[in-house]
């Protein structure tokens, strides 16, 4: 009888039974899965975070960042365990890290999961227009009203990190939402070598690209410039775009949502004939992967006349077991000189850095502290405190210490170019639009593409990129 | 010792019909232990693997992004239209085809010559197929890592190479044809021993009174490969190539960390493009119909392969 039962196939009914048990396990697993559906709609906008801080937790808590892997985030971790768990003993700080090129995907994987591991996002300026349409980060503009001074500012400064809609370049609305505060300030200096092109920096482009091309010829085995090409990150897009500014370009026109027509217009097309025709010629053979790293090591290792980074990347340039230049920071400072970008019709210059923003899925007990550290963070005495121990500050009277600026010799560079910075587009396509502008200025810089076809694409493109968020389907190609 | 166990019993055990032994309850027939052992595993499969595959296909009908949220809206075919349709996803077919039968193909060759030559040898044989296998074990990311610094153009140990022989540099990942060669090099410089494997089973599998037949008719080295070895060998050769094809099909570790996708976007492949679709700008939608297009692409080559091969074997 057994044996019948288990050889012998089920009855109709029986299969029946089975069949619709499957079913309906597929059906509880979808709905178990599709669970915080309902919840999406409801968080379509940023959720406030409250105006005053609440009562803090006594209980251990680890309050956590996420950033990518470069030496500010150690520094980060370093200064926030040391200072502020003087004030708040039972408050562990974690920066946790990623590889650069993961760094959007990292925490944006993790806010579209609605859930978070990290307290605190470190986002890039352009990130924020994503984060707060999805919801993803808390609206501080109540917070930073009651308990931050504002005044204390360069008001670009705190808006470029926090605000959104974006500000105009140099400018702060008022009236705008805040949804962060800043970290760390950067934009790019130019480094060069004294010992081969005399101590004044060049004052403009067109300049800095004739001392660049002496300088080549004069050294062999030393290449007149480095800097970032990658396709990866915002590399290549950073290149074009500083030098766009720098020939009186535009990236877009914020206010018509145009680009075609705009980037690549007369200024922009002479801006990519100097990087591609004028620039790229001066480089080592096969930069054209080129990002941070390779730039820095290029410089150490004498390999380059002229090279351009973020500022906060450039202090393993004065580690002596790191260069060629000198066995002391002092020797390699007789050789090394930092300035700030030459102007040539503008003299607009990149704004890096990034701001704390608050999760929106983090624990209450989390956000409540992340808000006392940001409170904490910007105060005067902390920001120069942070000067001193290598960050770069944004409140004015901290960029304008001696801690700041003795901190290190690109520090006065920084300050010098607060009234200069021009940011790139903080918008939702934000991701898209810096993915189209890399790989298509790599093109061209490594010859897979003429300047002007990869302009005319870069522009086309991005433009419908910003046309596109009605269509239906289809979208992302 | 145990006490001997009593071979009699009384006889008012003997008078009482022996009761049988406990059974299972009628739930847990043999079926219902069955079920009962494979559900687990059946359910892991059901959420790890059916439940997303449905939930992509679904998904690929909508215009759902994963971070915008909101309600999914049905968008009918529009994703699969704009997949079929664009001009990106064509060129990175394009780059793709040329990528899978440039490495599989050069895989194949090598493969299969490095297995011929092995077994012919009689001594060593254990230890050369051993070393061989090594850069099969490692972990892609791993190999592309080490392969970008050997091709690195300025510090590169090849570049040096080429150097002490007298010959200029070159920029392996930063030119538009030298980028997918790379590519090409580095898969089969760590996937050929793959190849080497089946065809080295395969090799060992033919009977030796075959060429010993072939040896009293003195038949030629030549003669014996085409006539005996090749085609007793090509059906687990074409099942090798037929999973190295569908790897390499779906190649993404070695582009991201090798080239990038570039220069530009010239080695992008359709997994890496994927990618960007799906995390760039979290077009979920778009991403899951690509995704569903790729596994289909896939199936149909598979089924006709097979077909082929069913073909091979009754012939």
């Amino acid at each position: 009888m057994r044996y019948q039962q288990r050889t012998g196939r089920t009855s109709v009914p029986g299969r029946k039974v089975q069949l619709a048990t499957a079913a309906m396990l597929l059906v509880a697993t979808t709905m178990a899965a599709c669970g915080g559906g309902q919840d999406d709609g409801e968080q379509a906008s940023a959720p406030k975070a409250p105006a005053t801080i609440p009562e803090l937790t006594t209980d251990p808590l680890t309050l956590s960042f996420i950033w990518f892997d470069w030496p500010p985030a150690q520094a980060l971790e370093d200064f926030a365990n040391a200072e502020y768990t003087k004030e708040r003993s039972n408050v562990t700080v974690k920066v946790n890290t990623v590889p650069n090129a993961n760094w959007h995907d990292a925490m944006f994987t993790q806010f579209a999961a609605r859930k978070t591991d990290f307290d605190i996002a470190i986002l890039d300026s352009q990130h924020i227009g994503e984060a707060v349409t999805n919801g993803n980060i808390l609206d501080i503009t109540d917070f930073v009203k009651n308990n931050i001074e504002v005044d204390a500012y360069n008001p670009y400064l705190l808006a470029a990190y926090g605000q959104f809609p974006q500000a105009e370049t140099g400018q702060r609305d008022e009236n705008a939402s805040l949804y962060g505060l800043p970290l760390l300030g950067d934009t790019w200096t130019m480094i060069y070598r004294k010992d081969l092109i005399g101590d004044k920096p060049p004052q403009t482009w067109d300049e800095m690209i004739s001392v660049a091309e002496k300088c080549q010829a004069d050294n062999p085995g030393v290449s007149g410039l480095a800097f970032h090409q990658a396709n990866g990150s915002d590399a290549a897009a950073v290149t074009y775009n500083t030098v766009n500014g720098v020939y009186g370009g535009n990236l877009w026109d914020p206010k018509t949502r145009k680009i075609d027509g705009v980037l690549n217009d007369a200024a922009g097309q002479e801006a990519m004939d100097v990087l591609v025709n004028k620039m790229k010629p001066l480089t080592a053979r096969g930069s054209g992967n080129w990002f941070i790293d390779e730039v820095n090591a290029a410089v150490a290792q004498g390999k380059a006349c002229i090279a351009f980074n973020w500022i906060a990347a450039s202090g393993g340039l004065l580690d002596p077991k790191e260069s060629t230049l000198g066995t002391t920071r002092e020797q390699i400072l007789d050789k090394l000189g930092f300035a700030t970008l030459p102007s040539q019709k503008t003299n607009l210059v990149p704004l890096g850095g990034m701001g704390m923003h608050v999760s929106a899925y983090s624990a209450e007990a989390n956000q409540v502290e992340a808000l006392n550290f940001m409170k904490w963070f910007q105060r005067a005495d902390i920001q120069k405190k942070w000067a001193a121990a290598g960050g770069v500050p944004s409140r004015t009277d901290a960029l304008s210490s001696p801690e700041f600026l003795n901190a290190g010799p690109f520090n006065q560079v920084y300050a010098d170019s607060v009234p200069r910075m021009r940011d790139m587009w903080n918008v939702p396509e934000y991701a898209r639009l810096v993915d189209i502008e890399n790989t298509n200025v790599n093109a061209a810089l490594n010859g897979a593409k003429s300047p002007k076809q990869a302009l005319d694409d870069i522009a086309k493109e991005q433009q419908s990129v910003l046309d596109s968020s009605g269509r239906k389907g289809g979208g992302g190609l | 010792m145990s006490d001997p166990v009593p071979l009699t019993t009384d006889a008012g055990q003997v008078a009482a019909a022996p009761s049988p032994a406990p059974g299972r309850s009628r739930r847990l027939s043999d079926r219902g232990l069955a079920v009962a052992f494979i559900s687990p595993a059946l359910l892991l499969l059901l959420a790890m693997s059916v439940f997303p595959l449905l939930w992509a296909l679904y998904l690929s009908f909508t215009d759902y992004s994963a971070t915008r949220g909101g309600p999914a809206r049905f968008v009918g075919f529009g994703n699969y239209t704009a997949v079929l349709t664009s001009a990106q996803v064509h060129q990175r077919a394009l780059t793709t085809l040329i990528y899978v039968v440039g490495a599989v193909g050069l895989q194949t060759v090598l493969g299969f010559g490095i297995a011929y030559l092995i077994s012919r040898r009689t001594h060593g044989r254990g230890v050369l197929t051993t070393l061989f296998l090594v850069p099969m074990m490692l972990s892609p990311v791993v190999v592309g890592l080490f392969w970008r610094f050997m091709l690195d153009a300025q510090f590169g140990v090849i570049n040096s190479m080429l150097g002490s022989l007298g010959l200029g540099q070159v920029e392996w990942l930063t030119r538009q044809r030298t980028a997918l060669i790379s590519l090409i090099v580095v898969d089969t410089w760590q996937w050929t021993p793959f190849i080497m494997l089946i065809a080295l089973a395969g090799l060992t599998a033919v009977p030796k009174y075959l060429y010993e037949a072939a040896s009293i008719d003195r038949a030629s080295e030549w003669f014996r490969f085409r006539t005996i070895t090749l085609p007793l060998v090509w059906p687990l050769l074409l099942i090798a190539v037929l999973f190295r094809a569908i790897e390499a099909f779906r190649l993404f570790d070695l582009v991201y960390i090798l080239t990038n996708g570039g220069p530009g976007v010239s080695t992008e492949t359709l997994s890496f493009h994927v990618y960007k679709v799906a995390f760039l700008g979290f077009n979920t939608g778009t991403a899951s119909a690509y995704g569903i297009l790729m596994v289909l692409v896939v199936i149909v080559l598979t089924q006709l392969y097979l077909r082929y091969l069913n073909r091979l074997k009754e012939g």
